[in-house]
């Protein structure tokens, strides 16, 4: 089950399969040391959730698959989980738990 | 990843910038328009070039695995049914190695190889799933002592295998999985708290561990160490 867990730690594929495969060639905008960066898509066309909701694991349960990939993360006691299928999305989310402001990322 | 989005006291928002360098994501802070590695959390390019995100533990797991483990979890709300990823065939394809052939890649592993991988400053290790199993792992990062492995959660997490300026001894018992040091203190994994025994209370200091494909790990750090079994 865990070879399910995809984990390539990035979001590179997001930028394919969105859409967005007519899009001309990627442009190289820039080159920090030695490597290109290039421009797939324009800034925030993948959007980050910047005003997550939230709910109880209980109902949780109606949207999520048992073997769905999750990230998750606990701090000062307070668990989050972030559906990585959802996340595929939207890479970021700007959250803030128990006080302290995060960024999850896919 | 997850990371703290505040630097000097100011928040910070992030989102996708359309960019990849060394075939991962940049982030792009809307406030100065700095351009961030997901990998590394550090500024590659823009007004805080060469700051430093914390980098905080978050695992990846299944739903099962989280909820069983973490009973009062609040789940991200979906605002429309997601059912499956839109990448699987990216995951199964052990020839697809990101968007562009990674220009350092490193021939020590298939790239496709998950690897969990922890660093301090310029010190990195890779530790392969094989090696993980049952089993704690024990790396040295620098001069740091550092243990990774799988706790109840399903989520692979990393300490600093230190306390109160002692180096410990971690051995997993293969028949309960409890984690005990040399002096028969009983440890948590998930938490990093000492859970009886005689270092009772203790707590060990996280390190941030990033499961990634071999490919994109080894493209920023082509000097670290691997532990495959």
């Amino acid at each position: 089950m865990r070879s399910i867990i995809a984990a390539f730690g990035m979001a590179v594929l997001a930028l394919i399969g969105m859409g967005h495969a007519s899009s001309p060639v990627p442009e190289v905008v820039a080159t920090i040391g030695g490597e290109q960066v290039y421009q797939l898509l324009p800034v925030g066309a993948i959007p980050a959730i910047d005003d997550p909701g939230f709910v109880s694991g209980a109902e949780a349960e109606l949207q999520m698959r048992a073997d769905e990939p999750v990230l998750g993360v606990v701090i000062d006691g307070e668990a989050r989980a972030y559906s990585l299928w959802q996340l595929d999305a939207h890479e970021i989310v700007n959250d803030e738990i128990s006080g302290s402001a995060i960024a999850a990322t896919w | 990843m997850v990371y703290a989005r505040t630097l000097g006291g100011t928040k910070y928002t992030f989102q996708v910038s359309g960019r990849l360098w060394r075939n991962s994501l940049i982030m792009v802070d809307r406030e100065t328009e700095t351009s961030w590695s997901q990998i590394t959390g550090r500024a590659i390019d823009g007004p805080h070039r060469g700051a430093q995100l914390e980098k905080l533990a978050a695992v990846e797991t299944t739903w099962e695995d989280w909820r069983t483990a973490h009973p009062e979890t609040k789940v991200l709300k979906k605002s429309k049914e997601v059912l499956s990823s839109h990448y699987q065939s990216y995951f199964d394809d052990p020839e697809k190695l990101g968007l562009f052939r990674a220009q350092w890649l490193e021939e020590r592993m298939p790239g496709k190889t998950l690897v969990y991988g922890a660093s301090i400053g310029p010190h990195a290790v890779a530790v392969t799933e094989g090696a993980l199993v049952d089993e704690v792992v024990e790396a040295t990062l620098g001069d740091t002592p550092v243990v990774l492995a799988r706790a109840r959660d399903g989520g692979v997490r990393a300490f600093v295998a230190r306390a109160e300026g002692e180096i410990l001894e971690l051995g997993r018992n293969p028949k309960t999985g409890e984690v005990r040091d040399a002096g028969g203190s009983i440890w948590d994994l998930g938490s990093g708290r000492c859970i009886s025994g005689p270092r009772s209370g203790s707590h060990l200091e996280s390190v941030a561990v990033t499961p990634v494909y071999w490919f994109a790990w080894s493209g920023f750090y082509p000097n670290t160490q691997v532990i495959d079994r």
